[in-house]
């Protein structure tokens, strides 16, 4: 494989869904562990095959809990399939929500650290890319107050000012794009760009179609964690539209 | 990263039954992942610090008063009730409560680590394992600086000095190696099932009765009643038997700890490792569904 490919081949995410929640022993005991039997499984994802090859750009589109965001997660890895099999060979910038791990006490400078360490770097490699993230996101002397007192556009900036600054093989967007001001929306489309121009692998999940086409040749059609469509983006979003304007069917349960 | 199912149980089979993926690379082993991550628990543990003595007016000192406390009130109580305890009992209770504050804070914050972290596991691929060992981490910090307390009082109290005192750091390994496992062990547990917490709090409490901290049993003479010897199975079995006078052997008795004590520990250290992180990494893929 090489760096930047991904291989998702009959990949089911499977969710149980306690009816009645036991997260006591107790409970567990008095029950004899009779919730891990009757427990209904709900499959976030079913039958998913998918090949993104590298330096790829594919948008994910979906009606809410399709299974965009869990087929994100699984990709990064966060998720491990039910069923299926995955493979997303190199790096992996996990933009699924910028700032993730941040920890409101520490600086901003610590929490690059810390984020750089949660993504496997040293802390000289940090160390050589901390001018360029803080020049990124515009924070100026604001990188040494506690990121609790950020605005939540400060924070998303120095979260993708790290996320851009990875050197990804893959770029994991959950609509990321939607935050900060519109200025800086730009810049960071254009560093997207960027990253797609150097042959960086994309996915992308995205509810504007202006966005989309912007960004992505192509996209996937998830319906109720089935993969309902493939193929040119603007294509994906008419099948989007015409399975939205059909009876919903609503979560499938099974037992 | 790779990730297959690992056993697909498949109810309803898929539609055509997908080829293997032959020239996938293979998953890494959890422990070359977690030598990756390496530098992540150093960050981790100093960010704990940092958080933990930000705002408090006397900052780091409170690791080392809080020992120091705990033993005057322990020292008065004993001395009082038991005038006849021993020479230096103040230095005898400290060098058994520093390893069983270490052991007993870095297992209740440890079990809550993945829990509280659960924003990262939920959104990051990281090695989970990282949380719990960072919490010992740190706790290995706070007993360091609880030897410096622990020294004065020696001090003051015209405790000798001795070589043996060149144990500690070994002991200061397995110790950490022993909370390291129990750790790893209890935190899993707790995702499972929250009130594993609550649990072990009170099992501590009386853990702390029924191992050696605030006794010895060279103490006790020869009792022959059937209650005395349970209670004497019972400290033959409790690692913390052994673990303790890692430290009040050099601390109080001046002397290096016996081979088969240290031994004893050594083994109950890396079966409790090696047991805490194979259970955790095995159960690892499953904890984002029980946040």
């Amino acid at each position: 494989m090489r760096p930047g490919q991904i291989i998702l081949q009959d990949v089911g995410i499977r969710y149980r869904i306690y009816r009645e929640k036991v997260s006591t022993l107790k409970e567990a005991v008095a029950n004899r562990f009779r919730h891990l039997r009757t427990a209904e499984m709900f499959w976030a994802l079913r039958h998913v095959s998918l090949e993104i090859a590298a330096g790829d750009a594919i948008a994910l589109v979906g009606h809410n809990g399709s299974g965009k965001s869990t087929l994100l997660k699984t990709i990064a890895g966060v998720l491990q399939p039910s069923e299926g099999a995955v493979a997303a060979q190199g790096r992996i910038s996990p933009m699924i929500e910028l700032g993730a791990g941040f920890d409101g006490e520490l600086s901003g400078r610590d929490n690059v650290y810390l984020n750089g360490a949660l993504l496997g770097f040293s802390r000289k490699q940090m160390e050589s890319k901390f001018q360029r993230i803080v020049d990124f996101s515009e924070l100026g002397d604001f990188i040494d107050l506690p990121v609790k007192n950020y605005s939540s556009g400060m924070y998303a900036r120095l979260g993708f000012a790290i996320a851009q600054d990875v050197e990804p093989d893959i770029l994991i967007v959950d609509e990321v794009l939607a935050v900060g001001d519109e200025r800086f929306q730009e810049k960071c489309k254009r560093r997207i760009q960027d990253f797609r121009t150097a042959g960086v692998t994309f996915v992308f999940v995205s509810h504007s179609l202006q966005t989309a086409l912007e960004l992505c040749p192509r996209a996937a059609v998830l319906h109720h964690g089935r993969l309902a469509f493939d193929g040119p983006t603007e294509a994906a979003w008419d099948r989007y539209r015409e399975l939205e304007r059909g009876p919903a069917p609503g979560p499938v349960f099974q037992a | 990263m790779i990730g297959a199912a690992p056993n697909a149980r498949t109810s309803d089979a898929p539609a055509a039954a997908a080829p293997p993926l032959l020239d996938l690379p293979r998953r890494p082993s959890p422990l070359a992942e977690l030598w990756r991550f390496r530098q992540l628990i150093a960050l981790l543990v100093v960010r704990e610090l940092k958080v933990r003595y930000k705002r408090s007016l006397l900052g780091m000192l409170w690791t080392m008063l809080n020992p120091l406390l705990l033993m005057v009130v322990y020292t008065v109580v004993f001395t009082t009730i038991l005038p006849a305890a021993m020479a230096n009992f103040s230095i005898f209770l400290l060098a058994g409560l520093l390893p069983w504050l270490y052991f007993s804070t870095a297992l209740m914050q440890g079990l809550m680590s993945v829990l509280v972290n659960q924003e990262l596991v939920r959104k990051i691929r990281v090695p989970q394992a990282v949380f719990p060992l960072s919490v010992v981490g740190s706790n290995l910090v706070n007993f360091t600086l609880s030897l410096v307390p622990l020294f004065l009082v020696m001090l003051a109290l015209r405790q000798p000095f001795t070589t043996a005192l060149l144990f500690l750091p070994a002991a200061a390994v397995i110790l950490t190696l022993f909370c390291a496992g129990v750790t790893l062990l209890f935190a899993t547990a707790t995702v499972f099932f929250r009130d594993v917490r609550h649990l072990t709090e009170v099992a501590l409490q009386m853990l702390l009765y029924l191992s050696p901290v605030l006794y010895d049993l060279k103490q006790f003479g020869e009792h022959r009643t059937w209650w005395f010897s349970l209670f004497r199975l019972e400290l033959k079995l409790n690692p913390l038997s052994y673990l303790i006078p890692l430290v009040r052997d050099p601390v109080y008795y001046g002397r290096f700890p016996a081979l088969p004590t240290v031994g004893i520990a050594l083994a109950c250290a890396l079966g409790a490792l090696a047991g805490g992180f194979a259970v955790f990494t095995r159960l690892e893929p499953r904890h984002i569904h029980h946040l």
